[in-house]
This record gives C-alpha cells, sequence and structure tokens, in this order.
C-alpha cells in the first residue's frame, strides 16, 4: 500500500473559476524519496500546502483526494484535517520560518511536548539532544538563542529538528536549501538522508534543482503551471524524458540553453494543457486537458503525445 | 549545470505557431458589476453613500429648508414632529434646519483644514525628505516638539490666542495635522529620491527646489491625498468639540459642536433632541470619511 | 542616556512655543488682574509686579530659571502656585486616565484578538464597525448622551457633578486615587462610591479609546497569524489556542504598544472635553478654566507638564520594546 498518494487534486482561489492546481496526481511509496520538481510558480509548494491542510485564506481545494496509508485525509467541505505525527514540513526561508521572540531550544522543546507527550524540563533536555542529534555544535547555547542570533544553516537544522520530533509518516521538505550557502546545501541533504533512513518516514522533496534531485530522490513528479506532466523513476526521466516539457527542463540545464525568452507565463483561464503555449507538438487535441496516463509500470505522463502518437 | 546521470535529452524541433486555444470565459452585465463592487466593499459603499447625502445636504439643504436663526420663544422646547423633524430648541428655534445648515458650515470647515493641512505639511515634508541633512534634522525636531502636544491642546491654545474668526479656527485646526502630514510625505519623499527619475531630473540641470517641487512632489503625494479624508473627519471632530466649548465658534451660529454645547444643558430637564441630532450628525459624517478612508488605506497596502 | 538628552531638549523646545504662542493671548494680563475698577496706575503697577513690561527675552529667562527648579508660576486668576494647583488636580486625572485605559485595553485587545481569530466573519464585521463608531465619535456627544440615559433616565449612575457626591469628605490621601484611598484609609464606602462616579466618565474615554487598539490589535494579528513561523507552528502540530496567543499575540505587541502609548497621548488632550462634561476636578478643567480667563502662567504651565508627561511615556514605551522584542534588546550574530 503506498504511503501517501495525491490524486485528482484541484485547488483555486475562492470565487474563481480558475484553477490554480489542476488535476494533480503522485504518490510515495513507504521509504521512499520523491521529487516534485518545476520552476517557481508551477504549484510545487502550493500543492504541498494543500495537502498539509495549510492553504493560505482565500485559496481552497474544490477537487480531489489526499490519503495517508490508504486513509483518506479529507474531510467534507474541502478542507484537509492532518496531524504532524502523519505529517511535518520544512520550509524554504529557515529564520523567517522560526518564532522571532522565542528562544530556539522552548520551540523544538514545545514540539516534542506536544508531540511525545513529555513534561515541560523533559521536553527542554530532550531538545537540546534533538539539536546535538541533527548536527549544532555546543546545542546547550545555542537552545538559549533567538532565531535572529543564527546563520540560515543553523535555522534549518533547528527546523528539521522540529518538524522530525513529531516523528512524521511522510516528512514534506520545500526547498530546504534555496536560501542556503551551496557548502551548507550538501550537508543539509546528508542530514535529511541520514534522519530519513532513521525514522523510516517517506519523503517528498520538493525543489527546481535537477541536481538536487538526481542527489536525494527515488522518484520525481515534473510540475508545469499547476499540472503534473511526468512522474517516473529519476533514473528513468533522466535517462529517457517522455515529456515536451521535461525535455526542456533537461535541455535548459545540459546544455544551458535559454528557455525564457519563449516564456510568456501560464494563462490560468485555459481549458487544456498548460504547456501548450510553449509546446513544439502542440495541436488542436490540447485544448481538451491530458490525462495522466500510465504508459509503463510506474512511469505516468501527461500528454496526447505518448498516448495517441501524435507527430 | 550538469548532473550526474542527467543524460542528454536530444534535438527538440524548433516550436510552431500556436494554435487557437480555448479559454473558461465570464461576463458581468455593467449593474452586476455594480452591485458585486459593493458586495465586496461594503463599509466603502456606506461611506460613499454616506458622504454623498451629506454633501447634497451642504450644498442644497439650507436652501430648502427653513431659517436657522429664526427665534420663536413661543414654540420653544418642543420635541420632534411632523413640523419640527428635530423639535425646536430653546429659543424656539427648529432644531433640523440649523443642523442642515450646519453641515455646511462643518463639512466646509474640516475639508478646509485637511487642505491647508497637506498643503503646508507636504511642502514641508518633501523639503525634509528630499533634503535630508541639518535642514531634515531640525524639521524633525519641531516635529517632534509639535506632535507633543495632543492635538486638540494645541488647536485649543492657538485658537484661544488668536482672535474669534472662522479663518483662525482653519489656522489653528490645521497647524496640528500639519506635523502628520509632515511625517508621511517625508517618508514617501526618502523613497522617491532613490528613483531614476530624480537622477534624471537633476541631471538635466534643474535647481534643487525645481528637483524637489516639481518632480519629486507630486509622487509623493499619494499616502498624502488617501489620509486627507480621515483628516477631514478628525477635523469635523476637533473643530465641533472646541465649539462645544464655545471656542472658535459661537453661538448662535449653527454649527453641530455648538448646538450640542447649547443643548447639554436641557437634558437635565430632559430635552434631549437639542443635542441628540446635532451630535448625531457628526458621528454620521465622521464615519462616512472613516470609512473611505480606511477602506483606501488598507487596500493601499 | 543619549535618548534622555533628546527628550529635555524637545521639553526645552516645548516650553519655548507655549511661552511663545500664549504671550500672543489677545488683553492685557495686568489689566485682567488688576480687576475692571483699577485704573492705569494701579495696572501698571501690576505689570511691574508680576515682571510683565520687562523685555520678552528677561521674562523668558525667568521662566525657564523657574521650571527647572519646578516652579511653574503663579496664577493670575487664583494667586495660587500654578505647581501645586496642578499637582493637586493631577490624580483626578490619572485615576481617570488610568481606569479609561485599562477598559480599553481590555476591550480592544480581546475583541481585536477575537476578530482575527475569526477573519471574515460576522464576529470581524462587527468588531470592524465597532471601531469606525469608537474612532469617530465625538466624546462630548457619547458623554452627554450617557449621562442622559445612565443617570438621568435610568439612575443607575449620578449625574455629572465631579468625584463624589457633592458634600461627601475627601478620603485620607495615599495615592491621590479615591478608589484605592477609600480603602486605604478605612473607608470602603467612599471607594465604592468614587467607582460609581467613575463609571461613567470611565466608559466614554474608553469608548473612544478602544477603537484604535482594537483595530491595531486586529490587524497586526492577521499579520502575525499570516507569517512563516505561524505557518511552521502548524505544521508541526502546535494546538490552535497556543498558536493563536503565543505565536500570535506576542508577536503582535510591538505595534499594540505603539498604539497604547497614542492612545496616551491622545487622552492628555481628550481629557479637557470629558473633565468638562462630567465636572472632574483635573488638569484639564485646570487648563479649560485658564484659557477662558487669559490665565496664561497657569496655561503655561499646564502645557508644560503635558510635554513633559508625554516625553516620559515615550520614554517609557521604548523601554517596553527593549523588554518584548528580543531583536531589539540582544543584536544578531552570537552563534554562526
Amino acid at each position: 500500500m503506498r504511503l501517501f498518494e495525491v490524486e485528482a487534486l484541484t485547488v483555486g482561489i475562492t470565487g474563481s473559476p480558475f484553477p490554480i492546481l489542476r488535476e494533480v496526481s503522485f504518490y510515495v511509496e513507504p521509504g521512499e524519496v520523491l521529487a516534485l520538481v518545476g520552476e517557481s510558480g508551477s504549484g510545487k509548494t502550493m500543492t504541498a500546502l494543500a495537502a498539509m491542510g495549510l492553504l493560505p485564506f482565500g485559496i481552497e481545494m474544490t477537487g480531489g483526494d489526499v490519503r495517508l496509508g490508504g486513509d483518506s485525509l479529507v474531510r467534507t467541505g474541502g478542507t484537509v484535517e492532518r496531524s504532524a505525527a502523519q505529517m511535518s514540513m520544512i520550509f524554504q526561508h529557515p529564520t523567517s520560518a522560526l518564532n522571532p521572540t522565542m528562544r530556539v531550544g522552548h520551540q523544538v522543546g514545545r514540539v516534542i511536548q506536544i508531540n511525545q507527550r513529555l513534561g515541560r524540563t523533559q521536553s527542554l533536555e530532550a531538545a537540546v539532544e534533538l539539536l546535538k542529534h541533527v548536527g549544532i555544535p555546543g546545542a546547550k547555547r545555542v537552545a538559549r538563542n533567538f532565531p535572529h542570533q543564527l546563520s540560515g544553516g543553523m535555522c534549518q537544522r533547528v527546523m528539521i529538528a522540529m518538524a522530525v520530533a513529531c516523528q512524521p509518516r511522510l516528512l514534506i521538505a520545500d526547498e530546504p536549501t534555496t536560501a542556503l550557502d551551496v557548502t551548507v546545501q550538501a550537508q543539509i541533504f546528508d542530514l535529511i538522508k541520514s534522519l530519513v533512513s532513521e525514522i523510516g518516514c517517506g519523503v517528498l522533496f520538493i525543489t527546481h534543482d535537477l541536481g538536487a534531485v538526481a542527489e536525494m530522490a527515488d522518484r520525481v513528479a515534473v510540475m508545469y503551471g499547476g499540472q503534473v506532466m511526468e512522474e517516473s523513476p529519476v533514473r528513468d526521466l533522466l535517462a529517457e524524458p517522455r515529456h515536451p516539457y521535461t525535455r526542456y527542463l533537461l535541455e535548459s540545464v545540459v546544455r544551458e540553453v535559454d528557455h525564457r525568452v519563449e516564456d510568456i507565463g501560464v494563462d490560468f483561464a485555459l481549458t487544456g494543457c498548460r504547456f501548450g503555449h510553449r509546446c513544439p507538438y502542440v495541436h488542436e487535441k490540447c485544448n481538451g486537458f491530458p490525462p495522466l496516463v500510465e504508459i509503463s509500470p510506474s512511469r505516468r505522463v501527461s500528454c496526447f503525445l505518448k498516448t495517441e502518437e501524435l507527430r | 549545470m550538469t548532473g550526474e546521470g542527467i543524460a542528454d535529452p536530444g534535438e527538440l524541433p524548433p516550436a510552431r505557431f500556436v494554435v487557437d486555444r480555448v479559454h473558461v470565459t465570464e461576463e458581468k452585465s455593467r449593474t452586476r458589476r455594480a452591485l458585486s463592487f459593493m458586495r465586496s466593499n461594503p463599509l466603502f459603499s456606506i461611506g460613499l453613500g454616506l458622504l454623498i447625502a451629506f454633501v447634497g445636504m451642504a450644498i442644497i439643504g439650507p436652501f430648502l429648508v427653513g431659517d436657522p436663526l429664526l427665534t420663536n420663544p413661543a414654540g420653544m422646547f418642543s420635541p420632534p414632529s411632523a413640523d419640527h423633524w428635530f423639535g425646536t430648541d430653546e429659543y424656539g428655534r427648529d432644531v433640523f434646519a440649523r443642523s442642515v445648515n450646519a453641515a455646511r458650515l462643518d463639512l466646509s470647515i474640516g475639508l478646509a483644514i485637511a487642505l491647508v493641512a497637506m498643503t503646508i505639511g507636504s511642502t514641508i515634508g518633501v523639503v525634509s525628505g528630499y533634503f535630508g541633512g541639518r535642514t531634515d534634522e531640525i524639521i524633525m525636531r519641531l516635529t517632534d516638539i509639535l506632535l507633543a502636544f495632543p492635538g486638540f491642546v494645541l488647536a485649543l491654545i492657538i485658537v484661544a490666542a488668536l482672535a474669534e474668526s472662522l479663518l483662525n479656527v482653519v489656522m489653528a485646526v490645521a497647524a496640528a495635522y500639519v506635523p502628520y502630514f509632515i511625517r508621511l510625505t517625508r517618508a514617501q519623499a526618502l523613497v522617491e529620491r532613490e528613483k531614476e527619475y530624480v537622477d534624471a531630473a537633476r541631471l538635466a540641470g534643474n535647481r534643487p527646489l525645481r528637483v524637489a517641487f516639481r518632480h519629486v512632489m507630486p509622487n509623493s503625494l499619494g499616502p498624502a491625498l488617501v489620509s486627507a479624508t480621515l483628516v477631514t473627519g478628525w477635523a469635523v471632530l476637533t473643530v465641533a468639540g472646541l465649539a462645544f466649548l464655545s471656542v472658535g465658534i459661537q453661538p448662535p451660529t449653527a454649527e453641530w459642536g455648538v448646538m450640542v454645547g447649547e443643548g447639554a444643558g436641557d437634558i437635565i430637564t430632559g430635552e434631549w433632541w437639542t443635542s441628540l441630532f446635532p451630535g448625531g450628525m457628526i458621528v454620521l459624517a465622521v464615519m462616512a470619511f472613516h470609512f473611505i478612508g480606511d477602506d483606501l488605506t488598507e487596500s493601499r497596502t | 542616556m543619549r535618548r534622555v538628552g533628546t527628550s529635555l531638549l524637545t521639553v526645552f523646545g516645548i516650553v519655548v512655543v507655549v511661552f511663545f504662542i500664549v504671550r500672543v493671548l489677545p488683553g492685557d494680563a495686568a489689566a485682567v488682574r488688576a480687576g475692571p475698577y483699577a485704573n492705569q496706575e494701579m495696572i501698571d503697577r501690576i505689570a511691574d509686579k508680576y515682571g510683565l513690561n520687562d523685555p520678552i527675552h528677561v521674562q523668558f529667562a525667568d521662566y525657564v530659571g523657574g521650571v527647572a527648579k519646578g516652579d511653574l508660576g503663579v496664577s493670575i486668576r487664583t494667586s495660587q502656585g500654578v505647581t501645586g494647583e496642578l499637582l493637586d488636580r493631577l490624580p483626578a486625572s490619572l485615576e481617570l486616565a488610568a481606569y479609561a485605559v485599562v477598559l480599553a485595553t481590555v476591550v480592544g485587545v480581546s475583541l481585536g484578538i477575537l476578530a482575527a481569530a475569526r477573519l471574515g466573519t460576522w464576529v470581524d464585521h462587527l468588531a470592524r464597525v465597532f471601531a469606525v463608531i469608537g474612532s469617530s465619535m465625538a466624546l462630548f456627544w457619547l458623554g452627554l448622551l450617557l449621562t442622559f440615559f445612565f443617570a438621568f433616565q435610568l439612575g443607575w449612575f449620578p449625574g455629572p457633578v465631579g468625584r463624589l457626591p457633592i458634600g461627601s469628605e475627601d478620603p485620607r490621601t495615599f495615592t491621590g486615587f479615591y478608589t484605592i484611598d477609600g480603602f486605604l484609609s478605612g473607608r470602603p464606602e467612599i471607594a465604592l462610591e468614587a467607582f460609581r462616579y467613575l463609571a461613567l466618565p470611565v466608559i466614554t474615554l474608553a469608548f473612544v479609546l478602544a477603537a484604535p487598539i482594537l483595530k491595531m490589535v486586529r490587524s497586526a494579528m492577521i499579520e502575525a497569524l499570516d507569517s512563516d513561523f505561524v505557518r511552521t507552528a502548524k505544521a508541526v502540530g502546535v494546538p490552535r489556542r497556543q498558536i493563536l496567543f503565543v505565536d500570535g499575540f506576542r508577536n503582535a505587541l510591538i505595534p499594540v504598544t505603539t498604539t497604547i502609548g497614542i492612545v496616551f497621548g491622545f487622552m492628555l488632550g481628550g481629557n479637557i472635553l470629558v473633565e468638562f462634561l462630567f465636572s472632574w476636578p483635573g488638569i484639564g478643567r485646570y487648563a479649560f478654566d485658564a484659557i477662558t480667563t487669559r490665565d496664561l502662567e497657569a496655561l503655561q504651565g499646564f502645557v508644560v507638564l503635558v510635554g513633559v508627561m508625554y516625553v516620559a511615556l515615550n520614554m517609557v514605551i521604548d523601554i517596553a520594546y527593549a523588554l518584548i522584542d528580543p531583536r531589539i534588546r540582544i543584536g544578531s550574530g552570537t552563534a554562526k
């Protein structure tokens, strides 16, 4: 049974008929890392927020399902109910993601107290231990600091500690290293990998960096304009991309071809495939929304090209 | 950057012409759009409605109602009735007529005050923000000192110091709001002066003062204009408060604050209408300005 | 330390400004003091006695010297020391102000948090309307209305005759607050009476003061609740109630403190209206009397006092900032 699955998730602005996320589907197997890849604005973060039940005011889920361990998390009315022991998340800008008026030790301790039901003092001690465990030197001293006194890398470790303290079944990491130095990136990746194998949770790893995908992920889902274009094991995708957009993406990375000039932005009012305006194979048929179709046991593509052999 | 294991995707054909794409469309009629605007901005709409009503009252009202100064001792203290919608006061004057006339006076004074304060304050603020340095420091110090006085007290003192005249009332109360506008435009000027068009103007050879007033100032007025609505409301409130104390505007002038002041003693003997109605109008008028002004400030941020 | 310096400079500036504004008051001060039956010679003598004929800079120097020593001159109207008169009346104003601010803060903060927590619902809209009405409210009108309704019609509260029923004896002075002194001097019934007399003016003031507090709390809470760190707290399982108060409110405190400061500032002036209306023997009333009788000295003294209080208030607020926000208290970059 799949650990985590999103099926036909549709999200839009309240009161507007144009969806921001359209029929988004992907899954995570137990113990596996799925990378969610796309340019900025492709809807990757929004997907994660929707799954976590953290959509901002004015944006709502209008269709689809989110399942953890086979059980749906969606309640009547389109809201997601999720506990931290089910899924937790780390975010992109670590320093601003922590409460500026609370010492970091207390912030981690609070999570432990709530999720592991320990007493106040025990939680604080456990927090220091956890900070040590995520690789913060001098954890006892650091625990008494406020977030603005720490570097970005340290703050990210603190946030990871908090997310891990929930002992979640699925950890969502939203571009955890984008705002950090390249040197720190590798350390954070290693940290996440080791923690994940320790706890045995699945990971939804959101990034726009294909190099990180190659390093961290087992499987990958590619998004553009709120639509999932392709979902496949990493090796297969990199070796043999099936969706035109994936090929575009790889071409920009490998050959450093600048495709930006042709980009006129995503039009959410379109009825059909969101990549249509940039796609070299675009066809009349593309005015209809291409469903995610399985083209081989673990690969799915959302494009009429592969299913109907358009030329 | 090339990562390991990322294969070459192969040649992609050049992009072809894009085909006609289908849109999800939605049309709305004029009235429906107006109604939906009102529904999503209820407070603004109410404020606008109230304001229009008051402005209408101020402009044509005095021509339609009776004489605000006409006394009629025989008919004094009659409660609201069909003849006198708001009743009569201790001199037999029609409260409604007086209130409507007062609308014209109060609103125009309030507006005048806001405009004067904005003009003076913005000028000083732009100078302070654009030129910076010692000028800025001195002006800021002076502004701080002025701000140390609660606005009402400052206006009270100045009005009391000068001769009783409408002009003086306007100047005195405006003085209380000038620092507010100075701060506002100065902040905006600080932002504006870093922009490119300012450099362009300077390089074109314009004298500094000209750059300041011809170029920076018009662009710094945004927040000030929005605040002007709120300040008009506050000004009406302040003037009425002063008039209530018989400072600045005196009886028998028909002014809302004056009327409340005159009617204050009446409530002991139960004649509530002489002070309730004029006071109520003050609140409604100021509320109108607030609804509009708050909405405008919120939509800017 | 530098702040103390700039504050003193501000106070000095206040004194200068007041001095010169007040001298512009029409009416010959000496003539007023001499009374309506005096002749020119008597007026001149009085003018001499009070130094009104000295050149302006001498008068100013004298005044400043006096202020530095705490002497604010002598009231033209009552011939008493201004400093003494002001200090006599200060507790009355402070008692009124204190209760009003407390009530306004309690109401404003709770409604503000409620509105932010229930954003977009009828609770929120109601709170916003309340805020607008409060900020548009004419203090004097509201006071009249409340007095008419609750004092005269319903008789729940006494009429506007001051702090205590006419003819009652003041309690022994400990703090100057009748509500406290009543208990301290062993006459609790006086304290209770004082509460009854405080009720209407306090409610009137609090109604108007609560509005800006409510607005600020609401918007600060909304901003805090919208922030990244609240999102993190939700992501790691912190319960709603805790998020609201601990993460939300603690971070909203700074702008809220600013507003409370502004509110206090407003009150130093708004008090003239309320004190006048309710016959409250405070400094506001004193100032009004001074203005109408052209009592220069008293008026100057009042403004100086208010200015000083305002400056002191700002300093207190700055200290409060440092206590609340660790970013101000502690610099950044301790650990790397």
